[in-house]
């Protein structure tokens, strides 16, 4: 029977965390959850990506971090760098539903997880890292703007002790480690794929019984390559993947092979495989024109019948329109300052993960403040370089740019 | 670091007669290089090295150009004042604007000056620049490829700088920007793109998607050309740097490589022939008396010898006299740096020798790091097995001596039995228990965190090689760089080496190869490949390469297994040469050092640099390019004595050589000698670059002048003929 006052709730800031949430999102729906499913998204998502989270989550919620509220603008000027934080905190706001479980885009279930709506704000599980402190991948709240309002206030004033929403959280809800041992999840319902192997024995006990895994730290599985034929994942450097990730990261792929790729494929989004390829790009393309030739050697590559599977997506304008709307909002204009904050964090800092999310959404900011005039397509195509979506084989081929040198040397 | 060389040679005739004739009075050199003043791999090596020869040439004038980082300022700069002014004007203008730029001194030698520009300082103007690159030439950066956008903004800021400097000089001088690799390539296509009168040299030493192909084990040579090379760079998702590197070769007045090796890869996956060749050299030191590096190698072998003595107690059954040492070193590449051939070979070469009853026994030495847990226990058991029974010795001695003199003091011969008493020998007794072992001698000196899947140990798992007694080629494997105060084998590399009999590199990926030139340097014979920078250079400047202890294995026109085939013929015929000959081999090796000395190899650095001045500034600057860009310079012949390899030797038994070995003739000044003379002076190889007319015409007389004062003599195996009847002569 659904339940239509409880949900999941993820979050995704750009069309590759998109591939993340929609992974989640099927996994949710493959265990026949009986409640509803929400995303929150920034406006860096694009249209097409839009369409693909429409058929997957119930609700698809925009949230625009300057117009939300006074209270919220401000802070966040005064803080820019916990950007992506108070995107999360926006989940707080979701009042139509009277319960949620927050996931994190990274994060994939392996069982029914209803169950976990029996707890209490805030029940969460513990960080492997700090077991005195909770991870922030997986928690059960309650949506509220008074909450939100608190946050927002909390943040304002002391900051995140580690720049993200985690230690944020963490000082809010500080009662979590010592008060009530119901509101600590146990671990197999945020087991973070990197610790696998910290504690094996544990592992080899209680790891059958995990029901969320959590794929933390840089390498998601979106970046790993995946071999269809052999079903295996590898890592771009060749690298061997640890052995006890591997299941997780196969399971990911196979859901996103047998649910997401179809799907992206009807609403013209470029998958993952496409534009992060590997090696397995020959032997799939192979794989459709014939499938005797399923072992050629990665030399005898076909340049034809790749360039036709790639799809080019046509220039979206939605996105744009959000950009414009803000641009005209924040009237940052020229002002480089802003951006600038984040920039030299950015080049001093190590790259914890959620580093590299800020950045990421500041330099999206960033583009809007600082390009004078943005040509909308030319913005388009260079955010997609930025993203690591090139089309090598077709408009950005080596020889268009050699074309605009040229111009140069003349 | 300087290796240190003998005297036994003194400078090649034709060296010193080649003088640049480029009035550098109003001209200005920067190079660029992330790793200016910043180790992070070989081509920090490369400038640093360089950094005498050209400071030499060019004074006062040049510049290097690198990043600003903290910790290595602390350790290898001394920040100065800007001694000339438009470059202190240039930094200061620089600095108001945000930047935060550096200048002082590199302490290495000569000192250069070097200009640091740091680039986390104006990180903010990241974007804006990412704005520009997109708008000049649709090339974006991802934002999570930091190295990238690190290279964008180095690069922005180096163009700022050269730019600045170019406007604050009065008196128009010119100026050539010299840029290494592609994190420093952004720079030099946007000098082009801002039209700054700069001559602008590139030089790759490896390309980006080679480094990448032949890592993902593709037949990379046998299908260079058909690459596409936009797909493979984008399906590696390094597209956008392979952007940046192909742009900077696409812009750059001259390019450059290292190798002739590297020149085909880059001909094919840059899309563009490198203008010339720049082979890497080292800084040759000289030491002062003759032949210090065979008593080096005595010394350092002596070491190597006492850990073998610990790391085969109890199995030692082999003349330690009749043992030869082999190495393999440098990153844990497993099949590009050729661990897998040599492996393979190894076994073969076990076979080999024990067909053929050979009394010789081979240590192979594997130096190449990896992940451990520390050293094995077995391993150290070993050393201090080998203390106790040199202590036990030592204490018997010591009593056997004492007992000798009393006796002696009384005017008695000493009665023999009563020397050593019944306690003397339990505790000898005591100590050869000690060396019982009853499992074989370990292959790795460390506990191996990836035991089970470590490539070397697997192939060795499966070929067999497992140090018993009967192997005649034992095989330690050391996957930890070396020190001299590790507690197992305390020597350091370079000791190492010169203790070595062979190093093996048969490496399938290695642009230029700086392990085979330090073992040339320190007098050690090598095997490299033809597809190793190294091993191109080589062939082309020596007819018979093998004689002077250079074995270059073909990777590149053979299959595998016959380049295995080779190898083990290599190795076999190197082991069958008796002490003599690899002392004769030694010597040849040693001479060659000549050519790989900066000294000598500086100067297609300085074709490059009068290139890209002429090809900037026409109206200024001519150049004749060379003709022949292969085989310039030194060319050595055979040489003229017996060549010391039996698998050119005319005798048919191994054991021949042995007897008649001192009717070899071999006079090692009258060889040197004819290996100097036989060195085409560089006058004559080629045409000399024309400077102006005044440059032109003292270059043509200094040819004259070599011309006549050193007789021609022949250069190609082909028309030898004094060696080759010397030979003849000796056969008789």
């Amino acid at each position: 029977m659904p339940v239509t006052d409880q949900a999941f709730v993820t979050l995704a800031t750009n069309d590759v965390y998109c591939h993340g949430a929609l992974v989640l999102g099927q996994s949710l729906r493959n265990y026949r959850t009986s409640r509803r499913l929400a995303i929150l998204i920034t406006p860096q998502v694009s249209r097409a990506m839009r369409a693909a989270l429409r058929t997957i989550f119930d609700s698809v919620v925009d949230v625009k971090e300057i117009d939300s509220n006074d209270l919220m603008h401000l802070t966040l000027l005064k803080r820019l760098e916990l950007g992506v934080t108070f995107t999360k905190l926006h989940c707080w706001t979701l009042t139509q539903y009277s319960k949620c479980v927050f996931m994190d885009a990274d994060t994939l279930v392996l069982c029914n997880v209803d169950e976990l709506f029996e707890r209490e704000e805030f029940s969460a599980a513990p960080d492997p890292g700090w077991p005195d402190c909770f991870n922030s991948g997986v928690f059960v709240f309650q949506p509220s703007l008074k909450t939100f309002k608190h946050l927002l206030q909390f943040a304002n004033e002391h900051g995140s002790f580690d720049g993200g929403d985690q230690g944020l959280l963490n000082s809010f809800f500080s009662s979590w480690a010592t008060k009530d041992i119901n509101k600590h999840l146990p671990f197999i319902y945020n087991l973070s794929s990197s610790t696998v192997y910290t504690y094996a024995p544990a592992f080899q006990h209680f790891g059958k019984d995990t029901k969320v895994i959590h794929f933390l730290g840089p390498a998601k599985p979106w970046n790993y390559k995946y071999n269809p034929q052999t079903r295996t994942v590898t890592q771009n450097d060749s690298t061997p993947v640890s052995e006890n990730q591997l299941p997780f990261l196969e399971l990911w792929w196979i859901i996103y092979r047998s649910s997401i790729l179809p799907l992206l494929e009807k609403l013209q989004e470029p998958p993952i495989q496409q534009e992060e390829p590997n090696m397995n790009n020959d032997e799939q393309t192979s794989e459709r024109e014939n499938p005797l030739i399923n072992n050629s050697l990665p030399a005898s590559t076909n340049a034809e019948c790749i360039s036709e599977s790639v799809v080019n997506p046509p220039c979206e304008l939605s996105a744009k329109n959000n950009i414009a709307v803000k641009k005209a909002e924040c009237s940052l204009e020229e002002d480089i300052v802003e951006p600038s904050k984040s920039f030299t964090e950015f080049s001093v800092q190590p790259v914890p993960q959620q580093t590299l999310v800020t950045n990421e959404f500041t330099s999206s900011v960033a583009e809007v403040a600082v390009q004078p005039e943005p040509k909308e397509s030319s913005a388009d195509e260079r955010r997609k370089w930025e993203e690591g979506h090139i089309d090598y084989l077709g408009k950005d081929a080596f020889e268009n740019i050699k074309k605009k040198l040229d111009a140069f040397l003349l | 670091m300087p290796l240190a060389r003998s005297l036994s040679v003194t400078s090649l005739s034709g060296l010193e007669d080649w003088e640049d004739e480029l009035d550098l009075d109003n001209a200005i050199l920067f190079e660029v290089a992330w790793e200016v003043a910043n180790k992070v791999g070989g081509i920090f090596t490369v400038i640093q090295t360089k950094a005498k020869i050209t400071l030499d040439e060019w004074g006062e004038n040049y510049f290097l150009i690198g990043p600003y980082l903290e910790l290595n300022v602390r350790t290898q700069v001394e920040l100065i004042e800007p001694p000339n002014p438009a470059i202190r004007r240039t930094i200061d203008s620089m600095n108001t604007k945000g930047c935060k730029v550096y200048f002082g001194r590199w302490l290495i030698e000569g000192g250069p000056y070097v200009i640091l520009i740091d680039i986390g300082a104006t990180a903010w103007s990241l974007d804006r620049w990412k704005t520009e690159l997109w708008e000049s030439c649709s090339i974006g950066i991802p934002w999570y490829d930091r190295e990238a956008n690190d290279a964008v903004l180095f690069g922005f800021l180096t163009a700022w700088f050269l730019g600045e400097f170019s406007a604050q000089c009065e008196e128009k001088p010119f100026i050539i920007g010299h840029f290494h690799e592609w994190l420093a390539g952004v720079g030099l296509f946007l000098c082009r793109i801002r039209k700054l009168p700069i001559a602008t040299i590139f030089t790759t030493h490896a390309t980006l998607l080679g480094r990448y192909l032949c890592a993902g084990s593709v037949d990379f040579y046998n299908n260079l050309q058909n690459f596409n090379v936009d797909k493979e760079a984008g399906d590696r998702q390094i597209y956008h740097r392979y952007c940046m590197e192909r742009a900077a070769v696409h812009c750059t007045h001259v390019f450059t490589t290292v190798s002739q090796i590297t020149a085909v890869e880059a001909e094919h996956l840059l899309k563009r022939k490198p203008d010339i060749v720049t082979p890497n050299g080292l800084n040759v030191k000289k030491f002062s008396a003759m032949h210090e590096f065979q008593n080096l190698h005595a010394q350092s072998k002596a070491r190597i010898q006492e850990f073998v003595r610990g790391h085969f107690y109890g199995h030692l059954d082999f003349n330690l006299d009749k043992t030869i040492f082999f190495f393999i070193a440098g990153r844990y590449e497993y099949s590009n740096k050729g661990a897998d051939i040599f492996l393979e070979a190894l076994a073969r070469l076990n076979y080999l020798l024990r067909v053929n009853g050979s009394q010789i026994t081979v240590v192979a030495f594997f130096i190449m790091p990896a992940r451990t847990n520390n050293f094995n226990v077995e391993t150290l058991k070993g050393q201090a097995v080998r203390k106790q029974l040199w202590d036990t010795a030592n204490a018997v001695k010591e009593k056997f001596g004492k007992k000798l003199y009393e006796s002696l003091l009384v005017g008695n011969l000493p009665d023999m039995n009563k020397m050593l008493d019944k306690e003397d020998f339990t505790m000898m007794k005591r100590a050869i228990f000690a060396t019982q072992r009853h499992s074989f001698p370990p292959i790795c000196t460390h506990n191996m965190l990836d035991d089970s899947t470590d490539p070397i140990l697997n192939t060795i798992r499966r070929i067999g090689l497992f140090n018993s007694s009967a192997d005649r080629v034992k095989v330690i494997f050391h996957p930890e760089f070396l020190s001299s105060t590790s507690p197992l084998l305390p020597v350091d590399y370079e000791e190492f080496v010169r203790g070595c009999h062979l190093g093996v590199f048969p490496s399938y990926y290695e642009p230029w190869g700086y392990t085979p030139a330090e073992c040339t340097v320190m007098g050690i014979p090598s095997i490299s490949t033809n597809l190793s920078g190294f091993g191109c250079f080589m062939e082309e400047h020596i007819a018979d390469p093998s004689a002077y202890g250079i074995y270059i294995l073909d990777r590149r026109f053979r299959a595998l297994d016959e380049s295995c085939t080779q190898l083990t013929s290599f190795l076999y015929s190197f082991c069958q040469q008796s002490r003599r000959q690899r002392i004769i081999q030694r010597n040849r090796t040693e001479r060659l050092s000549d050519l790989l000395d900066w000294k000598y190899l500086g100067r297609y650095y300085m074709y490059a640099r009068h290139m890209a001045l002429a090809t900037a500034f026409p109206d200024n600057f001519t150049y004749e390019p060379h003709e022949t860009t292969a085989a310039q310079g030194f060319r050595y012949p055979r040489p003229a004595s017996v060549p010391p390899s039996p698998s050119i030797s005319r005798h048919s038994s191994p054991h021949h050589s042995e007897t008649e070995e001192d009717d070899e003739r071999y006079d090692e000044e009258e060889e040197a000698e004819k290996d100097r003379q036989n060195i085409k002076p560089p006058a004559m190889m080629g045409p000399v670059p024309e400077w102006r007319k005044r440059s032109k015409k003292g270059s043509s007389e200094a040819s004259t002048s070599s011309n006549a004062s050193t007789p021609t003599l022949p250069s190609s195996p082909s028309d030898l003929s004094s060696p080759t009847s010397s030979l003849i002569e000796e056969k008789n």
